[in-house]
C-alpha cells in the first residue's frame, strides 16, 4: 500500500469510526441536528460566486444598493441552509425489511419514512453509496414507503451500507444529507444457472413412487414467471390480456423425491456448484415433488413447500462464507458481506 | 441521462420571466438590435419548450455569433469601451444561453447571470422604483431557483411564489444588518462608468438667454440639508462657475478650464479669502450633472480628497459627475476675499471683447464713472438705472441684436437674470472696475416633511461679483434691483403665470402645486426620494462610522464589528427559531384528529378518555355511564377502528377517502344528537362545523 492510500484509509478509517459514534446503527432514527450534515452544492458555489461578483462591483463602483443586492444574495444563501435543514428535521427513517434476491440483481431495501405533524418533506433522494437514487416526497401522507436499490454482484447476505438520505431543496445550494446505519441487511441467493441434472440422484430411504416432475413432454399449467425461467415458456398470450407473466409448465412423469447433492457437479468450482444447485432447487420448488439438499456440513432432509425452498437457498446462500467474508471488506463501498 | 439534471417543465417558465425581467430595465438604453435579439432568443426557447422548434444547431449558432460580434465591434466602436459595451455582451451571453440551456446546470449559469444583470441596472439607477423593481426581480428568480429543484406535485405557480416571498422576506432583516453593519471598503481598482451624453443643468458658457431656458425645467438639481436653520432665501446663492471672459455676446471661462483648474489652498494664502463668523453647515446631493464643477455658498471651505477650490473660490471635481453626488460643506456666509489681485487675476476681470460694438454704452459707463465719486457710488449708479427705469424680469426675452448690450440698455430691457448680470458685469468693466459673472443657482424649495432644501433647474440664476480696493469681491445682484421678489421669495412666484415657465416638464406635480394636497404629496414623495438617498444610495463609509460613533463613542471601529456579530447572529437566530421549532409531535391523520374532537365533547360530559385507553375500552366506559349514547358512539369507534387499520394497511386512497368521509357523517350526526340532548355541553353550531 502506498503512503497516499495509507493516508487516505487512514481518514476513511476515522471518518467510519466518528460516524458510527455520531450516528450509531439502529433500525429507526428520527433526523435532528446531530446526524444532519450540510454542505454547499456546485450550484451554490457557482451562486456565492454570482454575489463575490456582485459585491466586489459594488465595491468598485461604490453602489449602494448593489452592496444591498450582494447582502440579500448572502442573506437567501445563508437561509437556505435553514430551509435545507428543515426539509430533513423530524423527518423519521426507519429499516422496513428487504426481500432476498439473487445476485445480479439489485437488492431492494425497503425504507419507511414517517413525517411529523406540521411537517413536510420534499424531493427527498435516499441511495446507497454507488446505487441508484430514490426519490420520495412526504406531503399528504403521514408515511412513505420508499424501494432503495443496491447491486449485488455474489451471494450472501448482504449488509446493507450507509443509507444517504440527502436533499438539495428548495434553492439546491445547500445538500443537507444524513448516512444512517439502519443495521438492514439483504439475503443474496447464488444465481441460477441454468443446466441439465447429471444422474440424477434420487431419494434412497423411500420408494418411488409416479409423480410430475418438471419436463417438457406435457403441459400442465400455468404458473408465475419465476427468475432461471426460459422465457421460451413464456405464455405471451396470457401477458398481451394483461393477466401478468406467466410461464407455461410442463412435466415428464418421473421420479417425485430428489437429494440435490454437492457431488451432483463435481468437477466445477464452488460457485458454479451453488448457483446449479440453486436452478434445480428452483426448478423443482415450482413441480409438485419432495426435494433436499446435501452440501458438505449441511443436510436439509427432503421436504416441499416455500418455506423449504427457502431453507434450502439460505444454505446456498450462506454456505462456507468465511473465505468471503475478507473479500468483502476490500467493497466496503457496496456493503459488506458476511 | 440522470433524471436529476433534467429541468422541470414549469422551472423554464420561470427562468424564462426571470430573464425578461432582468432584460427589460436595460431595454430602453441598449441599441434596438440588442432587444430584438434578446426578445428573439427569448420566443425561440419557449418555442422548444412547446416543441414547436429545435434546439440551434451548430451552423445556426456559428452564423449568431458570427453576426452577433461584428455588430457589438461597431457599436463599441461608436460607445467606447465602456459600462454599456459590457452591459451588451452580458445580455447577449445570457440569451445566447438560453438557447442551448437543456440541464439544470445551464440554468443556474442564467440565474447567477440575472443576478449579475439586475447589479449592473444599479450602475444606471438607484431610486426607489428601480430598488423595488430589482427586489421583485430577485423573489422571481429565486422562484425559478425553487421551481427548479421541486420535481414534485407541489411545483405549482402559487406554491414557488409563496416559498420565493417567504425566504425573500426572511433574508431582508438580515440583509438590513448586512448593509448598515459590514464595513465598507473603498474601491479595489477605478472602473469605467457610463457616460451620458446629455449634460443638463448650467453649462460652463452663457448667453443670455441660456439660462431662461432652464427656467423651462422642473428637473431638480440638487438637495442641501442644512445643520440648524437655513439661511434666509435671498442669502442662498449656490455658486457654480465663475465666467470671466466676454466675447460681446458670450460669457465663458478665461483660459482652457484646465488652466483655471488651479488647485491653490487657501491656508497656503491666507491673504485670499477669509471667512467671519460662524460658518453654515450643509449636506448636498447633487443630481448627475456630466459637468466638473458643484455647487456650494460663498465662502466654501471642505475636506474631500477629490474635490478642489479653484483660484475664483469655485468647487471643482477631476471627473464628470455623472452619479448622484454626496458632498458636505461649511461655508462662511461673511467673508473677505482676495484683498489683492494678481496680474492675471486683473486682466482678467477687466477683459472686454476685442471688437466692442456697444458704443452707447461704453460712453454712457464711462461718462458715469467721470462723474461719480467712487467705483461704490457708480455701482450704485447701475443699479439704480435697473431699479428704476422700466427694465422687466422675463422668462421670454426678445433676441437680441449684434451689439447685444446696447440692444438691452436702451431697446429691448427686457431680460432674464443672464441679460442683467452679464450686461451689469460689461458696464463695471466698462468703467475700469474689475468685475465678473457668477453662475449658478439661487433659492430653493424647504421641504418641511425631511426639513432640507430642494433646488430646482428653474432656480438657476446668474449674477456678478465686484471688486473693491481694500474689500476684495463683492456680490451683487442686478435681477434684485429689477424683481426684488425673484430674489426674496422664489422664481416661482415670479413666473408661475408665465408662459413657458417649467414648459419642457410635460406633465409634472409641480404644475399643480396651488392644490394643496397634490402639494403636500409632492414634497411627501420628494422628502422619501431624499430620504432614501441620504441614508440609502449615499450610504457611505463616513456616514456608518458617524453612527457608530454616535453608539459606541471612541471605540467606532470595534463597535462596528461586535455590532455585526451581534446583529447577523440574531436575526439568522430569529429566524432559526422560527423556521425549526415545533414538529416533534407525531403527525396524526385526519380520522385521529376527529375522534379527538369528539373525546374533548364527551370529557366535557364527565366522560374523559384516559390515558392509553384504546377505542374500544373507551367506547365500552361512554356505554355504560351513558346509555343513550351507545349506539352512536359503537358505529363511530367500529369506523375509526376501520379508519386507522386502513390506513395502517396501505389500501388504495379512495377507499380510504370513502371511509374517511363515513367518518365524518357519524361523527357529525353523533355531535348533533349531543347538541340536542344537552345544551349544557355548550355546543354551538359554529363549533360542529368546525369537526367538518
Amino acid at each position: 500500500m502506498n503512503p497516499v492510500n495509507a493516508i487516505s484509509f487512514w481518514f476513511a478509517r476515522k471518518a467510519q469510526l466518528w460516524l458510527a459514534k455520531k450516528v450509531p446503527v439502529v433500525s429507526s432514527i428520527s433526523l435532528h441536528r446531530k446526524n444532519i450534515f450540510i454542505l454547499p452544492t456546485t450550484h451554490g458555489l457557482l451562486f456565492a460566486a454570482a454575489t463575490i461578483l456582485v459585491f466586489v462591483t459594488a465595491i468598485n463602483y461604490i453602489l449602494s444598493l448593489a452592496f444591498a443586492l450582494a447582502f440579500l444574495m448572502v442573506s437567501v444563501f445563508v437561509l437556505s441552509i435553514l430551509h435545507a435543514f428543515r426539509n430533513l428535521q423530524h423527518l423519521n427513517v426507519r429499516a422496513a425489511g428487504a426481500e432476498p434476491v439473487f445476485a445480479g440483481e439489485d437488492a431492494t431495501f425497503v425504507i419507511l419514512l414517517q413525517r411529523n405533524a406540521g411537517r413536510f418533506h420534499e424531493i427527498l433522494e435516499l441511495f446507497f453509496p454507488k446505487g441508484l437514487t430514490s426519490h420520495a416526497n412526504l406531503l399528504d401522507g403521514d408515511q412513505e414507503r420508499v424501494n432503495v436499490y443496491l447491486p449485488t454482484h455474489r451471494r450472501g447476505l448482504l449488509k446493507a451500507p450507509r443509507l444517504r438520505v440527502q436533499t438539495r431543496f428548495p434553492l439546491g445550494l445547500w445538500c443537507a444529507w444524513s448516512t444512517l446505519d439502519l443495521g438492514m441487511s439483504c439475503l443474496v441467493y447464488p444465481a441460477p444457472v441454468a443446466s441439465t441434472m447429471p444422474g440424477a440422484v434420487t431419494a434412497s430411504h423411500s420408494g418411488k413412487a409416479e409423480s410430475t416432475h418438471p419436463g417438457t413432454e406435457d403441459f400442465h399449467g400455468l404458473r408465475s414467471y419465476q427468475p432461471g425461467d426460459s422465457l421460451k415458456h413464456v405464455a405471451w398470450k396470457n401477458l398481451a390480456r394483461g393477466q401478468g407473466l406467466k410461464v407455461k409448465q410442463f412435466v415428464d412423469n418421473v421420479d417425485d423425491r430428489f437429494m440435490l447433492d454437492w457431488e451432483m457437479y463435481h468437477g466445477l468450482d464452488t460457485e458454479e456448484r451453488l448457483s446449479r444447485l440453486c436452478y434445480w432447487v428452483l426448478s423443482l420448488s415450482r413441480s409438485n415433488v419432495e426435494y433436499g439438499l446435501r452440501l458438505p456440513g449441511v443436510d436439509i432432509p427432503i421436504g416441499r413447500g416455500d418455506a423449504h425452498r427457502e431453507r434450502l437457498l439460505s444454505a446456498l446462500a450462506l454456505w462456507n462464507l468465511k473465505v468471503a467474508h475478507d473479500q468483502g471488506r476490500e467493497h466496503g463501498g457496496e456493503g459488506t458481506w458476511t | 441521462m440522470d433524471i436529476a439534471y433534467q429541468i422541470p417543465r414549469l422551472a423554464l417558465l420561470w427562468v424564462l420571466s426571470s430573464v425578461l425581467l432582468v432584460v427589460l430595465p436595460h431595454v430602453l438604453r441598449l441599441p434596438a438590435w440588442i432587444t430584438v435579439l434578446a426578445l428573439a432568443c427569448i420566443i425561440w426557447r419557449l418555442l422548444i419548450f412547446v416543441g414547436r422548434a429545435n434546439y440551434p444547431g451548430k451552423l445556426v449558432k456559428a452564423v449568431l455569433v458570427m453576426v452577433v460580434l461584428p455588430l457589438t465591434v461597431v457599436q463599441t466602436r461608436a460607445q467606447g469601451v465602456g459600462v454599456d459595451a459590457a452591459v451588451t455582451l452580458l445580455l447577449l451571453g445570457v440569451v445566447f444561453k438560453l438557447l442551448e440551456m437543456q440541464y439544470k446546470r445551464d440554468i443556474v449559469i442564467v440565474i447567477a447571470l440575472c443576478y449579475v444583470l439586475i447589479m449592473v441596472g444599479f450602475i444606471y439607477s438607484q431610486t426607489i422604483p428601480a430598488s423595488l423593481y430589482s427586489l421583485m426581480s430577485a423573489t422571481v428568480i429565486t422562484g425559478a431557483l425553487i421551481s427548479l429543484n421541486r420535481d414534485n406535485a407541489r411545483n405549482t405557480f402559487a406554491n414557488n411564489s409563496r416559498l420565493a416571498a417567504r425566504i425573500v422576506l426572511q433574508a431582508i432583516p438580515l440583509t438590513i444588518v448586512l448593509f448598515v453593519l459590514v464595513p465598507r471598503v473603498s474601491p479595489l481598482w477605478t472602473m469605467p462608468l457610463p457616460v451620458s451624453q446629455t449634460r443638463t443643468g448650467i453649462t460652463d458658457e452663457m448667453t443670455p438667454g441660456d439660462i431662461s431656458s432652464l427656467g423651462r425645467s422642473a428637473e431638480l438639481a440638487f438637495r442641501v440639508s442644512f445643520d440648524g436653520a437655513a439661511p434666509a432665501h435671498q442669502q442662498l446663492y449656490w455658486r457654480g462657475l465663475v465666467l470671466d471672459f466676454f466675447d460681446g455676446r458670450t460669457w465663458r471661462r478665461a483660459g482652457s478650464s484646465f488652466l483655471s483648474f488651479n488647485m491653490v489652498s487657501r491656508s497656503a494664502s491666507p491673504s485670499r479669502g477669509i471667512g467671519q463668523g460662524t460658518p453654515v453647515a450643509y449636506d448636498v446631493i447633487l443630481e448627475p450633472t456630466q459637468q466638473t464643477w458643484l455647487y456650494a455658498l460663498q465662502l466654501a471651505e471642505l475636506n474631500a480628497q477629490d474635490i478642489a477650490q479653484d483660484r475664483n473660490y469655485t468647487l471643482q471635481t477631476s471627473k464628470p459627475i455623472s452619479q448622484r453626488m454626496r458632498y458636505q460643506v461649511r461655508s462662511y456666509l461673511e467673508n473677505q476675499t482676495d484683498l489683492e489681485l494678481t496680474g492675471t487675476q486683473l486682466a482678467r476681470s477687466l477683459q472686454m471683447p476685442e471688437d466692442d460694438n456697444n458704443p452707447l454704452s461704453l460712453a454712457m459707463a464711462q461718462e458715469w464713472r467721470a462723474t461719480s465719486s467712487g467705483d461704490r457710488e457708480y455701482v450704485q449708479q447701475v443699479m439704480s438705472h435697473f431699479r428704476e427705469e422700466q427694465f422687466y424680469y422675463t422668462l421670454n426675452p426678445p433676441l437680441l441684436s449684434e451689439a447685444s448690450i446696447d440692444d438691452f440698455l436702451f431697446n429691448t430691457r427686457e431680460g432674464f437674470c443672464g441679460h442683467y448680470a452679464g450686461t451689469f458685469v460689461y458696464l463695471m468693466r466698462a468703467a475700469g472696475i474689475p468685475a465678473r459673472v457668477v453662475v449658478g443657482y439661487q433659492g430653493g424649495e424647504y421641504n418641511r416633511f425631511e426639513d432640507y432644501t430642494m433646488v430646482y433647474q428653474y432656480n438657476a440664476h446668474a449674477w456678478a461679483e465686484v471688486w473693491f480696493e481694500g474689500e476684495g469681491w463683492v456680490q451683487f445682484d442686478p435681477t434684485g434691483a429689477v424683481a426684488p421678489e425673484r430674489i426674496s421669495l422664489g422664481v416661482e412666484a415670479v413666473f408661475a403665470d408665465q408662459p413657458g415657465f417649467m414648459e419642457d416638464s410635460g406633465f409634472s406635480m409641480m404644475r399643480f402645486r396651488d392644490y394643496q394636497w397634490l402639494n403636500t404629496l409632492r414634497l411627501r414623495l420628494d422628502a422619501l426620494d431624499y430620504a432614501w438617498n441620504r441614508w440609502v444610495v449615499s450610504y457611505d463609509e463616513d456616514l456608518q462610522l458617524d453612527l457608530m460613533d454616535e453608539l459606541f463613542g471612541e471605540n467606532a471601529r470595534s463597535g462596528l464589528m461586535i455590532a455585526l456579530g451581534i446583529g447577523t447572529s440574531l436575526f439568522f437566530g430569529i429566524v432559526a427559531f422560527f423556521m425549526l421549532r415545533g414538529g416533534r409531535g407525531a403527525a396524526r391523520d385526519p380520522a385521529t384528529r376527529l375522534y379527538l374532537t369528539l373525546a374533548a365533547d364527551l370529557a366535557e360530559l364527565g366522560i374523559p378518555r384516559r390515558v392509553g385507553e384504546g377505542a374500544g375500552d373507551y367506547c365500552r366506559r361512554v356505554a355504560m355511564e351513558r346509555p343513550d349514547l351507545a349506539s352512536d358512539m359503537e358505529q363511530v369507534t367500529r369506523v375509526y377502528e376501520q379508519l386507522s387499520y386502513a390506513s395502517g394497511g396501505r389500501q388504495d386512497d379512495t377507499e380510504l377517502q370513502s371511509l374517511l368521509e363515513e367518518f365524518r357523517k357519524v361523527l357529525r350526526g353523533m355531535r348533533l344528537r349531543l347538541l340536542s340532548r344537552s345544551k349544557r355541553v355548550g355546543l354551538t353550531l359554529s363549533e360542529l362545523g368546525r369537526s367538518r
